[in-house]
């Protein structure tokens, strides 16, 4: 069952183009990850599949309801899409218990001690230890920012996590304990798109690897199919990220 | 020495206008918080051809001297739409009005330093606009701006000295008089200087004590 279909999707900024007629499908229960250099549009794709970013042609289905319809509830939707931002953006006057119980009083209508329950599952299920959850997010780690990030997301009972480059903000050492999380929840059948340069996890995490270079994807396939891809600039670009020049993959 | 004497009675004349003055300057804030505040949302939220307009308010009030105002509202705005309000409520309606547009611009500037990540991940998990500037955008940007509108407190005190020129019974026009009566300058001005002063020392200390009270944890303004 595909929970998520972009069929075509295309925005320009100024003069650059960023997406050339993206298209993709997710389906239940999948891992997917979008792999490409720097500029290749993979973020924009990203936000336009939930209308952070509005896109300038094509159409987006999650859960069979058509987000880019001018009918459409945009909000309600988007309650159905969990995101997580590469520069964490949690909510700073509110405490890390606050950040995931607040989208559930106020946009899910959960009465408090509902959320808050709910709020205390959800960090724990990230790893998220009690003590912390009364600090505010300037009292918290990078990783641990994330992983109270991803929880917010979580929270809301999404049919869909989409991450950003959830570890680009962040040291080696925190990145492994939210990929973990990550890895963790997709291997609990989360459905998730993920958007990273970390190519080992990658690997290690998704069922099927999506190449993206200048606003298009150039390829794809499992991370095995991709190990023996014959798509020259797909291999070129495996190849720079990991650093090896004779081909060969870890 | 019988002039100083007689000046001893007039300490409460005097210090009743601590009241006036004071109508003048929290009723001005009030007035001003009610106005600024969704001016403010208008501006940051509203469109750039909203924000235009709004904008030739926001510049009538900042580009208009104070005296200006209180003469053109006093003499000629409030009497041709048929109210005839006295000094005091005009002198209050008209530092209202002006305060709106200084407040507006400091609520405005507190609101574009919550980062826009934060409305990012707010609109994500499915807050309509009402809502996040509701709960993500408001409670940051009202603790920001309390330094800035401490300061206005202390802007609108001394020019709430200017509505002497309506005859409204505040600090000022109380010691004019008693200077006239006694025929002594220096104390009663000296004490109208220390009554201000006392007046914007308390006032910025009680925002001062209000902001670090509701500091968010471990936040440095500045470096969020």
């Amino acid at each position: 069952m595909i929970v998520l279909r972009a069929e075509d999707v295309w925005k320009r900024y100024d003069d650059t183009i960023v997406l050339r007629g993206v298209s993709l499908n997710l389906k239940k229960g999948e891992t997917k990850v979008i792999m490409g250099p720097s500029g290749a549009g993979k973020t924009t794709f990203l936000k336009c599949l939930n209308l952070l970013v509005k896109p300038d042609k094509g159409r987006i289905w999650i859960d069979g309801e058509e987000i880019t319809s001018p009918k459409a509830d945009i909000t309600r939707l988007r309650q159905k899409i969990g995101f997580v931002f590469q520069e964490l953006n949690l909510f700073h006057h509110l405490t890390a218990i606050g950040n995931v119980m607040i989208g559930l009083t106020k946009v899910k209508g959960m009465s408090k001690s509902d959320a808050l329950k709910k709020a205390k599952e959800t960090l724990k299920r990230v790893h998220i230890e009690e003590e912390l959850w009364r600090k505010y997010p300037a009292q918290l780690s990078g990783g641990q920012k994330q992983r109270v990030a991803i929880a917010r997301a979580l929270a809301m009972d999404p049919i869909v996590m989409l991450y950003d480059e959830p570890t680009s903000a962040l040291d080696p050492g925190l990145s492994s304990e939210v990929l973990l999380v990550i890895k963790e929840l997709s291997e609990r059948g989360i459905t998730s798109l993920i958007v990273t340069h970390e190519l080992g996890f990658a690997y290690e995490v998704a069922d099927e690897i999506v190449v993206m270079n200048r606003g298009r994807i150039i390829g794809g396939g499992s991370p095995e199919e991709l190990r023996n891809a014959k798509n020259d600039e797909v291999r070129n670009l495996l190849n720079k990220w990991n650093g090896l020049k004779d081909g060969v993959l870890v | 020495m019988t002039y100083i004497y007689s000046l001893f009675q007039y300490i409460p004349f005097i210090a009743e206008g601590v009241l006036w003055t004071a109508s003048l300057v929290l009723g001005g804030l009030g007035i001003g918080f009610i106005i600024g505040l969704p001016l403010a949302i208008a501006q940051s939220f509203g469109g750039k051809k909203l924000g235009k307009v709004l904008n030739a308010y926001v510049w009538f009030f900042r580009g208009t001297p104070l005296l200006v105002l209180l003469s053109l509202f006093y003499w000629a705005i409030f009497p041709s739409f048929g109210f005839k309000l006295d000094p005091l409520k005009t002198s209050i309606l008209v530092l209202g009005m002006r305060s709106g547009a200084y407040q507006s611009q400091i609520f405005k500037d507190s609101i574009k330093s919550v980062d826009y990540g934060q409305i990012l991940a707010a609109k994500a998990i499915g807050m309509t606009q009402r809502k996040l500037i509701l709960y993500i955008v408001l409670p940051q940007a009202l603790r920001i701006s309390i330094p800035a509108w401490s300061n206005e407190y202390a802007v609108i005190l001394k020019d709430s000295a200017i509505c002497f020129a309506l005859g409204v019974m505040e600090i000022l026009t109380r010691v004019r008089y008693v200077s006239t009566a006694t025929g002594l300058a220096l104390i009663p001005y000296l004490f109208a200087g220390i009554l201000f002063f006392v007046l914007t020392f308390s006032g910025t200390g009680i925002m001062d004590f209000i902001h670090k009270r509701t500091r968010i944890p471990g936040m440095v303004e500045g470096l969020r």
